[in-house]
C-alpha cells in the first residue's frame, strides 16, 4: 500500500507538473487533490484522471475531434486531459501511448498512419499489435476532386483516360501520406499512373488546385466541401463502399468498376496488455460520448463522418489496411530500407 | 449593417474577451517557447461554448498580442518570445545593453500597432482582390520567396559575411535531418524524435536564450551599471520620424507575406527587416541597435496578422498556422470560411475586421502602459534572472510537444550558440537556414516535379520575376550602387 501510495503521489505530482508546464487552458490542477486516497476499482473511471494522447499538433483535425470527444466524455472521468505529442508523422505520440502503463488511464488517438507508417518503414518500431483497440470513431474516404470549370474532366473515367496519355498531376497531403496512397491505389486498380505532388497537409494541395497549378486532388470530402459548395471544385468519385450522404449524386469508384475503398480513420486504443474489462468500460464510455448530441453536432459542423466500430472490427480493419498499404507502397517504391 | 457591426463588436462581453485575449497573448508571446500558434490552439477549446463573435475575436486578440509580446523578451533578454521576433532580438537587445530598453519597447509597441493597423486596413478594404494573389503562389514562387529570405543572411551577418554564411549553411544542413518530404528517404536520423526533423523552436530558444544565460553567468556577480530608468514612454521626435517612415512599409510587406499561405510572422519580420535595411540611409547601423531595425521587424510581423486572415476569410485557405486553427474555430461554430462566408455572414466578417482593429488598439494601450513594468525585469539581479531564464528555456522547449528530447535539442543548441558567440559568429543566420531551408528545398523539388524537370518553371510568371529581381537587388544592389557612384565621380 505504501509503495502504491508513493507511486500515485509521484504520478499525480508529475502530472500536475506536466499540466502546468504545458501551460494549457485545461485546468488539471486538481490532479493531486486526493491522490492515493483509494484503490482504483478496475472498471470505475469516475475517480480517475485520464490522459488522451493526440499524436498531432493542437488545433488540427485529429486534435479537435479528440478534444470534442473528451469534452463529451468528461462526465465519466474525474478528469480527462488531452495531450499533444506530435512528431515523426504521428509515430512519436503513438509510440508514447503504446508504451504507457496498461491501466486504461492513457488512451491514444490512433489514426490510419498507424498502418501506413509501418508499411513505409518509418514507424520506428510502432505496430498496431502494440495496441488494444477500443473503438473506431470516425472515417473519411478519398474524394477525387478537380476544378469545377475544368471541362476536360467530368467523370472518373475522364481522369483515368487522361492520365494514361498526358500525365495527371494529383495533389496529396504529403509523400506516403494517406491521400497519396489512396490516389496510388486508384491508379493501380485502373492500371494507370498519376504524377503525385506532395504538400504539407491537404490545405496546400487544395490551394494549389484552386490556383490551377495541378489537375486534381484525392483528399477527403470534408476538406473540399467548402469549395464544392461555393462552386469552385467538383467531386468526380469517392473511394468508399457507399455513396456519401452529403453528396448522393457522386458515384463511388466501385460503381465504375474499380474496387478501391481507401481512406483515413481515427479511433481510440490503449496498450495491448490492458485488461479486457477496462477496455470494455472505456468502450461503453466513449461510444456513449460519440453518440451524444454535442459531439454529433460538432462532427456534422466540421464535415466529419462518425463511424463507430467496436474493438475487434477496428483491429480487423487495421490488419487489412496494413496489408493493402504494404502492397501499395512496395509497388510505388516508397518503402524505406 | 454598420450599426449591427458596431453593436456586436462593442458589446461589453466581446470587448472583455478581446482584452483578456490580448493580455493572455502578450504573456504567451513573451514567454520563450510559447508561440502564437500554441496560444491560440490551447485556448481554442474555451471558445467552443462562446458565440462566434466572442470566440473568434478572443482568438484574434491572442494572436495579435502574442506576436507583439514576443518582442518584449527579445528586447529585454535577447530571447525572442516567438520566432516572429527573432529579427527584433538582433537590434532590440542592443538598446537594453545601452540602457535604452524603454525606448526600444516604445518603438516596438508603436510599430507593432502601425503594422497591425496597415494590415487591418488591407483586410478591410481590398481583401477579395488581394486574396486572389494567394492562389497565384505555387511551388516555384514559394521557392523563390524562400530563396529571397535566405539572401537576408548576407545582410544580417554584418561585417563577418563568411561567418554568417557558414552559420546559415549549418542551419540548412541541420534542416535536412529527418524524412525527406519528396522521396521519404530517412536522412541522418537514428532517433524516432528526429524523423520529422530538428524542431526549430527549441533550437531558437537554445541559440538565443540559453546561450545568453550562459554568457551572463560569466559576469553573474558583477554589478550592472546599465541604467534602465524609463524617463519617457512615448518615443521622442526623431524616433517617431523613423517609425512613421518604416513601420507602414514593413507592415504592408508583412501583410503580403501573411496572405501567402505557408509563410508566417517569422518570415514577415525578417523580410521587413531586410527591406528596411535595403531602403535605409544608414544600413550600417542595422545590427547595432538601430531604431529603424526594431520598427521594421515589429511592423513586419504584426502586419502578418491581418494578412493571414485575408485568404482565410475570403477563400478558406489559411495564410499561416494560426489562421489554420481559426478555420477550425469557425467550423466548430458552424461557419464555413471561404467565399460563402462573405455572402451569408457579412455582419460577422465585418465584425472580425473591426474587432481586429480594436484588438490592435488594446495591444497598443496595454503595451504602452506596461513598459515601465516590463523594464523592471532588467533591474532584477542576474543571480535571480539567469536561473529564471534557464527554467523558462527548459519549460518552453518541453511545452512545444511535451517531449523531453526537445529539451536536449535546446541544451545542445544553447552550448553551440554560446561557443559561436565566443568566436563572434552571428547565430540568427542559423535560424533562418533552419526555417527557410526546408521550404526552399521542398518547393524547388516539387516545382521541378510538376514541370517535368524543366527549370523554366522558375522564370514563367510575373511573381517569379518579381522575386528574381528582388534577389538580384539584395545580393548585388550595393555593388551596382557603388559602380554607378564611382562612374559618376570619374565623369565629374
Amino acid at each position: 500500500m505504501k509503495k502504491f501510495l508513493k507511486r500515485t503521489i509521484g504520478i499525480a505530482l508529475s502530472m500536475t507538473l506536466v499540466a502546468s508546464l504545458a501551460a494549457c487552458g485545461t485546468k488539471a490542477s486538481d490532479a493531486n487533490a486526493d491522490a492515493g486516497s483509494q484503490e482504483p476499482a478496475a472498471v470505475d473511471f469516475s475517480k480517475e484522471s485520464v490522459t488522451a494522447i493526440v499524436p498531432y499538433d493542437a488545433g488540427g483535425g485529429t486534435d479537435t475531434v479528440m478534444r470534442a470527444l473528451a469534452d463529451a466524455a468528461k462526465g465519466s472521468f474525474k478528469n480527462i486531459t488531452v495531450e499533444n505529442r506530435s512528431g515523426a508523422g504521428g509515430a512519436t505520440g503513438m509510440l508514447a501511448g503504446a508504451n504507457a502503463a496498461a491501466d486504461g488511464k492513457t488512451i491514444t488517438m490512433t489514426t490510419v498512419e498507424l498502418t501506413t507508417l509501418e508499411a513505409m518503414g518509418t514507424n520506428a518500431g510502432l505496430t498496431y499489435s502494440q495496441f488494444k483497440p477500443i473503438m473506431m470513431v470516425n472515417s473519411a474516404a478519398s474524394a477525387i476532386t478537380v476544378k469545377a470549370d475544368d471541362t476536360r474532366f467530368n467523370t472518373l473515367e475522364d481522369v483515368l483516360e487522361y492520365s494514361k496519355s498526358n500525365g495527371f498531376q494529383m495533389g496529396n497531403s504529403g509523400n506516403g501520406a494517406i491521400w497519396h496512397l489512396a490516389a496510388a491505389g486508384l491508379a493501380k486498380a485502373a492500371d494507370t499512373q498519376f504524377t503525385h505532388v506532395g504538400y504539407d497537409g491537404a490545405a496546400g494541395a487544395i490551394t494549389d488546385l484552386l490556383g490551377g497549378h495541378i489537375d486534381g486532388v484525392a483528399v477527403s470530402y470534408a476538406e473540399v466541401a467548402n469549395y464544392v459548395a461555393s462552386g469552385d471544385l467538383k467531386v468526380l468519385a469517392v473511394l468508399s463502399d457507399n455513396r456519401l450522404e452529403a453528396i448522393p449524386d457522386v458515384p463511388t469508384a466501385k460503381e465504375s468498376g474499380y474496387d478501391v475503398v481507401l481512406g483515413t480513420w481515427r479511433g481510440l486504443a490503449v496498450p495491448a496488455a490492458t485488461p479486457q474489462e477496462v477496455v470494455d468500460e472505456l468502450y461503453r464510455i466513449f461510444s456513449e460520448a460519440a453518440q451524444s448530441e454535442d459531439f454529433v453536432t460538432f462532427m456534422n459542423n466540421s464535415n466529419n463522418v462518425i463511424e463507430i466500430m467496436d474493438g475487434p472490427s477496428y483491429e480487423a480493419r487495421m490488419a487489412k489496411d496494413l496489408e493493402t498499404y504494404t502492397a501499395l507502397i512496395e509497388d510505388l517504391g516508397l518503402k524505406v530500407q | 449593417m454598420l450599426i449591427q457591426v458596431l453593436q456586436s463588436a462593442l458589446e461589453p462581453m466581446v470587448l472583455l474577451y478581446m482584452a483578456l485575449g490580448v493580455a493572455a497573448g502578450i504573456c504567451i508571446g513573451a514567454l520563450p517557447g510559447l508561440t502564437a500558434t500554441m496560444g491560440v490552439a490551447l485556448l481554442l477549446p474555451l471558445t467552443f461554448g462562446m458565440d462566434a463573435e466572442s470566440g473568434i475575436l478572443m482568438l484574434l486578440g491572442i494572436y495579435v498580442g502574442a506576436i507583439y509580446g514576443g518582442s518584449i523578451s527579445a528586447i529585454l533578454l535577447h530571447t525572442p518570445g516567438t520566432p516572429a521576433s527573432a529579427a527584433t532580438a538582433i537590434d532590440g537587445y542592443e538598446f537594453s545593453k545601452r540602457g535604452e530598453a524603454g525606448r526600444a519597447l516604445g518603438i516596438s509597441t508603436i510599430s507593432s500597432y502601425i503594422g497591425g493597423l496597415v494590415s487591418v486596413l488591407c483586410l478591410w478594404l481590398i481583401s477579395p482582390q488581394l486574396a486572389k494573389l494567394a492562389l497565384k503562389f505555387s511551388s516555384a514562387e514559394f521557392f523563390l520567396l524562400a530563396f529571397f529570405g535566405l539572401c537576408i543572411i548576407a545582410n544580417i551577418s554584418g561585417k563577418d559575411m563568411e561567418k554568417g554564411l557558414i552559420c546559415g549553411l549549418l542551419g540548412i544542413l541541420v534542416a535536412t535531418i529527418g524524412i525527406d518530404s519528396v522521396t521519404s528517404y530517412i536522412r541522418f536520423s537514428h532517433n524516432v524524435n528526429l524523423l520529422s526533423g530538428v524542431p526549430y523552436i527549441p533550437v531558437m530558444i537554445g541559440l538565443f536564450a540559453m546561450s545568453q544565460g550562459f554568457e551572463s553567468i560569466e559576469t553573474i556577480y558583477d554589478k550592472d551599471e546599465v541604467n534602465c530608468k524609463v524617463t519617457k514612454i512615448l518615443p521622442h521626435k526623431e524616433d517617431w520620424k523613423v517609425i512613421l517612415r518604416t513601420a507602414p512599409i514593413t507592415g504592408l510587406i508583412g501583410t503580403f507575406i501573411g496572405i501567402i499561405p505557408g509563410a508566417g510572422a517569422d518570415i514577415g519580420s525578417f523580410v521587413g527587416y531586410n527591406t528596411a535595411r535595403s531602403l535605409s540611409k544608414t544600413p550600417e547601423e542595422f545590427g547595432k541597435g538601430s531604431p529603424e531595425a526594431v520598427a521594421a521587424s515589429e511592423g513586419g510581423n504584426n502586419g502578418v496578422t491581418g494578412g493571414a486572415m485575408i485568404p482565410m476569410l475570403t477563400l478558406g485557405v489559411p495564410g499561416d498556422a494560426v489562421a489554420a486553427i481559426m478555420i477550425g474555430a469557425l467550423t466548430i461554430q458552424g461557419l464555413t470560411p471561404g467565399p460563402m462566408l462573405f455572402q451569408n455572414n457579412k455582419v460577422l466578417v465585418y465584425t472580425i475586421f473591426f474587432g481586429m482593429f480594436i484588438a490592435n488598439t488594446f495591444m497598443l494601450l496595454m503595451g504602452l502602459s506596461c513598459i515601465r513594468l516590463f523594464t523592471k525585469v532588467l533591474s532584477v539581479p542576474k543571480t535571480v534572472l539567469t536561473p529564471i531564464i534557464f527554467v523558462l528555456c527548459v519549460i518552453g522547449s518541453f511545452a512545444m510537444r511535451n517531449n523531453l528530447f526537445d529539451v536536449g535539442v535546446m541544451l545542445v543548441s544553447g552550448i553551440v550558440g554560446y561557443l559561436l558567440s565566443k568566436i563572434k559568429v552571428p547565430t540568427s543566420p542559423a535560424i533562418l537556414g533552419l526555417i527557410l531551408g526546408p521550404m526552399a528545398e521542398k518547393n524547388f523539388r516539387t516545382a521541378l516535379l510538376k514541370s517535368g524537370g524543366s527549370v523554366n518553371v522558375f522564370f514563367n510568371t510575373p511573381i517569379c520575376w518579381f522575386f528574381l529581381i528582388l534577389i538580384f537587388i539584395t545580393l548585388f544592389g550595393k555593388h551596382i550602387k557603388g559602380f554607378f557612384l564611382s562612374f559618376n565621380k570619374q565623369k565629374g
